[in-house]
């Protein structure tokens, strides 16, 4: 298991889609925040309508986040490593 | 003819169609080495976005979206919404794992997830442990496909076995000849038809209803009612306060569980690329909004004239409540499409899970125990009759418990497969973890799981087994998950057992893996008409093997 960590370049894009990701799970997890009828929209009560309306959400910040992750990985590429053997931390 | 004849028949053209296709399959996007378990068992591994795409939403959204999820919001409203978050969370969760696994299995060779955690912790038993369980788990959840077909064709007026064992009798058929390739290509019938009904159910019945205010009002009314049985409402339109925890955990818990089924592995494992996997769960969640609305048809069930007088003259099993709303809702042309759409929704999934157990058996427990020199045309022999055998397990499981809510079929399929979630998901991040502890925090939380969901009865039926997937948590004092209560347990015994192993040195099993394997990105060979071999990167051996294993 002997392995040689390159620096971390992309720490930050990494925390970024880290963030995304998690604003999904805890969004739509805390029943408290939506367990309720009102306000309803277009005959859908809060409850519904909200656990909805994450959908396109979560379906955005997954596209941002694999757009980011695409070019964390591009970096990485130009950084004279070739992909197939890139040690450094994703994911 | 009658509205059930016209919708029958377009049943069984729909059904004469998709066989002709399964069949023809086989011919499809073809390799050289066509009976090769890569071949067979996962379409050559050279499925890009679009069709990696369709297969993961086969995967995902099954009888259990059509049926068994409006059955439970038919049945006690808001809490069966949790399918909603579940099928949320469960995408920013392949998004973080998905692709390490893909990648440490594309340079292994790896075909199940038991070839990961073999290679990864030098354990035999820690991968038959996980084998066993993806072959167990996935058990119920074709079992619950079954159900699906079995409550539509109950509307249909067709009754007893014979329509399920014809049904079952081509499913195995084509997907003997065609391997995966076969639910790959129905599925672009299966989700355009289901696309529709969908399209269709969301506009035209609640126009035809009185609008969503009306349904959602009428909804709550039904829902308010005294169920005779337990005294109390029958639920509500939003999750009650003692079903907080059971609402999220079951969310959380399914969403964990989802992407380890053996099923799904074989979904990731078979896309082309690794960037295919991350691209896919930014358009998966299009499925997810049809879940979505899937799900609320069990409202309009509720508030649709004669639909629940009809439920409750069928013994009050809800989960013909979406069938009888098709049939008393459609004109029965289209009643007939709608129902196409499920039982072919039922069959994809069904014919992808029992392939992926039959890969699981094949490759850890034939391979391993019994014919370790099996040629690779000997394993797909293999892997074809069991995938037969599994759909016969899931028969039983049909028989022996209750049909009252399918949905714990699936569920109870979730206690199990998330017991292997340490040895999988989080061994592919560290290796702290001892094999055997794991193994022991396998075998303690498998048997808690097995004893909490036989001791839990029914609601409003003493005495019953397997009755609901939710039980309170001593000392909590919430219901939740059984899964996820047995998931802690798991990791505890396995991090203290991990610790008393490393104190008495007990050796650590050896791992072929590096640190770069998680993220490797071979590029796959254009298909087709290349021997699989050669795109095996890592893989020197022409049989496709793993390569040589270090320290045993």
């Amino acid at each position: 298991m002997a392995q040689h960590r390159a620096p971390r370049k992309h720490v930050g894009t990494w925390i970024v889609i880290t963030v995304l990701l998690a604003a999904a799970v805890i969004g739509t997890l805390w029943v408290p925040f939506y367990n309720h009828l009102t306000p309803a929209l277009g005959g859908f009560p809060f409850f519904y309508w909200y656990q909805l309306m994450w959908v396109p959400i979560v379906a955005i910040l997954a596209a941002v986040a694999y757009l980011l992750s695409r070019l964390a990985h591009r970096g990485q590429a130009v950084n004279g490593q070739s992909a197939d053997n890139d040690m450094r931390g994703e994911g | 003819m009658s509205g059930n004849a016209i919708a029958l028949t377009i049943v069984i053209i729909m059904f004469a169609v998709v066989t002709l296709v399964g069949f023809a399959a086989a011919r499809w996007r073809q390799a050289e080495d066509r009976l090769h378990l890569n071949e067979w068992g996962l379409g050559g591994r050279g499925f890009g976005i679009f069709i990696t795409w369709f297969l993961l939403g086969g995967d995902i959204y099954t009888a259990y979206t059509f049926i068994a999820v409006p059955a439970l919001v038919y049945a006690v409203g808001a809490l069966g919404f949790f399918a909603v978050p579940y099928t949320i969370i469960v995408f920013p969760i392949v998004f973080v794992f998905a692709p390490r696994l893909w990648s440490v299995s594309r340079v292994h060779g790896y075909v199940t997830p038991a070839d990961f955690v073999r290679g990864r912790y030098g354990s035999h038993g820690l991968a038959l442990a996980v084998a066993v369980t993806g072959i167990l788990a996935t058990m119920p959840y074709i079992a619950l496909q079954l159900v699906g077909i079995q409550a539509v064709l109950t509307v249909l007026g067709v009754h007893g076995d014979w329509p399920l064992i014809i049904a079952f009798v081509v499913l195995a058929g084509y997907t003997w000849v065609s391997g995966l390739r076969a639910p790959a290509l129905i599925a672009f019938i299966k989700d355009t038809l289901i696309y529709v009904m969908i399209i269709v159910a969301i506009i035209y019945i609640p126009e035809k209803l009185g609008g969503w205010s009306h349904i959602f009002s009428n909804a709550g009314t039904h829902l308010a009612q005294i169920n005779p049985k337990t005294g109390k409402p029958f639920g509500s339109l939003t999750v009650g306060p003692t079903a907080v925890w059971a609402y999220a955990s079951l969310a959380l818990g399914s969403a964990l569980a989802l992407f380890i089924y053996p099923h799904a592995v074989t979904g990731v494992l078979a896309s082309r690329r690794r960037y295919a996997i991350r691209f896919n769960t930014a358009i998966l969640p299009a499925y997810t909004l049809m879940l979505g609305f899937v799900a609320l048809l069990g409202y309009m069930a509720l508030a649709a004239p004669g639909v629940p007088q009809a439920v409750k003259a069928n013994g009050a099993n809800a989960q013909l409540a979406v069938p009888f709303l098709f049939q008393k809702m459609f004109p029965p042309w289209f009643a007939g499409v709608a129902y196409s759409a499920i039982i072919i929704g039922a069959l994809v999934p069904a014919a992808i899970m029992s392939i992926a157990a039959a890969n699981l058996f094949t490759r850890n427990i034939y391979k391993e125990y019994f014919n370790p020199d099996a040629t690779p045309a000997q394993q797909t022999r293999v892997a074809q009759a069991v995938s037969l055998i599994v759909k016969l397990g899931a028969l039983i499981f049909v028989l022996a418990l209750s049909k009252t809510f399918s949905i714990n079929l699936q569920l109870l399929g979730g206690i199990w497969i998330l017991q292997t979630f340490p040895a999988i998901v989080i061994g592919l991040y560290t290796r702290w973890f001892h094999h055997w502890a794991l193994i022991a925090g396998w075998a303690v939380a498998m048997a808690y799981g097995t004893i909490v969901a036989y001791g839990t009865p029914a609601a409003g039926v003493p005495g019953s087994h397997f009755g609901a997937s939710t039980a309170n948590v001593p000392g909590f004092n919430h219901t939740v998950y059984i899964a996820l209560t047995a998931l802690v347990i798991n990791l505890v015994v396995a991090a203290v057992l991990t610790g008393v192993f490393r104190l008495a040195k007990l050796p650590a099993g050896a791992d072929e893996t590096l640190p770069s394997h998680y993220h490797a990105d071979p590029p796959g060979l254009r298909r087709p008409r290349v021997p699989i071999t050669r795109m095996t990167v890592g893989s020197p051996d022409p049989n496709g093997r793993p390569p040589v294993r270090h320290g045993r």
